[in-house]
């Protein structure tokens, strides 16, 4: 009995890795198009998202305090609601970095012979104790809300913002010359 | 009778396979898979001559016969390899790891089970199922590394290793349950066997129609630092990320 559940069990693995090759799309990930994306959107988020004054001012405590003393009970509920949001959708920022960070540095090592996979094991363990932690957080603050930490939130930011720096590091190499010349060929390669 | 049936339609399914692979030249692509398609019509053509003419030497011709497609077999994994991870180093060389590892752990687990599990049969179709559970792992392990490289596979080689893939599953569970129940269930254990592979055999049909090649990235980034400088840098920013997460956490 014990060998045939041991041998169902591979069996079992091995339908669910031919159902996701099935279902998979055939087009391989770590293009220039993919990089140039992921360079956007890390411009987009740092002029756009994450500036830490703007960050600053929409958390604001003395605006909560404010609506507390100054309107209806109804209106508090709306206005936690709307910076819950605002939390999770930081929270959901920084994923996103962490997330690109790990496609470059799959897209990157791939290529290299001397690749340690002991060394590609352990990252691919921190990567995803990394997006655990951030689950966490936002758990956190979906059940006990953005002000139950205080503090939370701007440190979230200053997280979201080091982490589109050092990101930016990470894609540094993309030098505007070159970026264009990948967006050029990605252009090509849709046309 | 229905089984000698379903493996004439395979015979006639194998020599169409290796007949379009001739046709389009795909032999020469893909050497290994076709040497396992030649070695099955072998075995196939082979054990139906043996059934007709001497039903008694079925048994033991069966085995020596299908040990030979079971090694042939294991070059439709070297093809996969070949094809899909060689213009990835990184990956091809994570694949070997992962695949020597897995083929250490069931080869370990074959040998020792028998000495710790009391009752563990150790006959041929045990020692099948255990090549089979070999076989099964090493593609998990390849595919788990393709799709976390994110390495893109063209029409041939995903219909190759789907094709493979299926006929391992097949022949691992009815083995594993052939070897539990014992004979009372050859008579389906005979006809889902020649019938899995028949399937395996359509899909490789068309899969292998025509020559697709693996889709490559579109532009090949340069690489002007080594492989501990990007490890060091990824492993870097991930420490700062999970600084300022803790330092959040603790907020």
């Amino acid at each position: 009995m014990i060998s045939l559940i041991f041998f169902l069990s591979v069996g079992l693995l091995l339908f669910s890795s031919l159902f996701l090759l099935a279902r998979r799309n055939t087009r391989p990930e770590g293009s220039s198009s993919a990089l140039v994306e992921a360079r956007q959107a890390l411009r987009t988020l740092q002029a756009g998202l994450l500036p830490l004054e703007l960050v600053n001012r929409v958390f604001a405590e003395q605006d909560w305090e404010y609506v507390r003393s100054e309107t209806p009970r109804s209106i508090h509920e709306l206005f936690l609601d709307e910076r819950k949001g605002l939390a999770l959708l930081w929270l959901r920022q920084v994923r996103i970095q962490i997330r690109s960070l790990q496609r470059f540095h799959r897209g990157a090592a791939r290529h290299y012979a001397r690749l340690n996979p002991r060394t590609e094991v352990e990252l691919a363990l921190s990567f995803a104790a990394l997006m655990g932690a951030c689950r966490a957080l936002q758990f956190l603050v979906f059940v006990a809300g953005p002000y139950a930490a205080p503090r939370m939130v701007g440190v979230v930011a200053n997280a979201a913002n080091r982490a589109c720096k050092i990101s930016e590091q990470s894609l540094g190499f993309l030098d505007k010359a070159r970026l264009g010349a990948l967006g050029h060929a990605s252009d090509a390669a849709m046309l | 009778m229905s089984r000698w049936l379903i493996m004439g339609l395979g015979l006639l399914l194998e020599f169409l396979l290796l007949g379009r692979g001739l046709q389009v030249r795909l032999i020469r692509r893909y050497y290994f898979f076709y040497v396992y398609v030649a070695s099955v019509i072998f075995f196939t053509a082979v054990m139906m001559l043996v059934n007709w003419t001497a039903p008694s030497l079925y048994e033991r011709w069966y085995w020596p016969l299908q040990l030979g497609t079971l090694i042939t077999g294991y070059g439709i994994l070297l093809e996969i390899l070949n094809h899909v991870l060689a213009p990835y180093p990184g990956a091809e060389r994570f694949a070997r790891f992962s695949g020597l590892g897995a083929f250490g752990a069931i080869l370990s687990f074959a040998l020792l089970a028998p000495l710790v599990v009391p009752h563990w049969s150790r006959g041929s179709i045990e020692f099948e199922r255990d090549l089979r559970s070999v076989q099964a792992v090493f593609i998990c392990g390849l595919l788990a590394v393709i799709f976390y490289y994110g390495i893109g596979m063209g029409r041939n080689m995903k219909g190759m290793i789907m094709g493979y893939g299926l006929y391992i599953l097949t022949s691992l569970v009815s083995l594993a349950v052939r070897s539990y129940a014992g004979t009372r269930f050859d008579q389906i254990w005979q006809v889902i066997q020649p019938l899995s592979f028949n399937v395996s055999l359509v899909i490789w049909l068309l899969a292998l129609w025509s020559y697709c090649p693996n889709p490559t990235p579109d532009h090949m980034i340069p690489l002007e630092e080594d492989y501990g400088a990007l490890v060091a840098r990824t492993k870097g920013v991930m420490g700062a990320i999970r600084t300022y997460i803790g330092k959040a956490e603790r907020a």
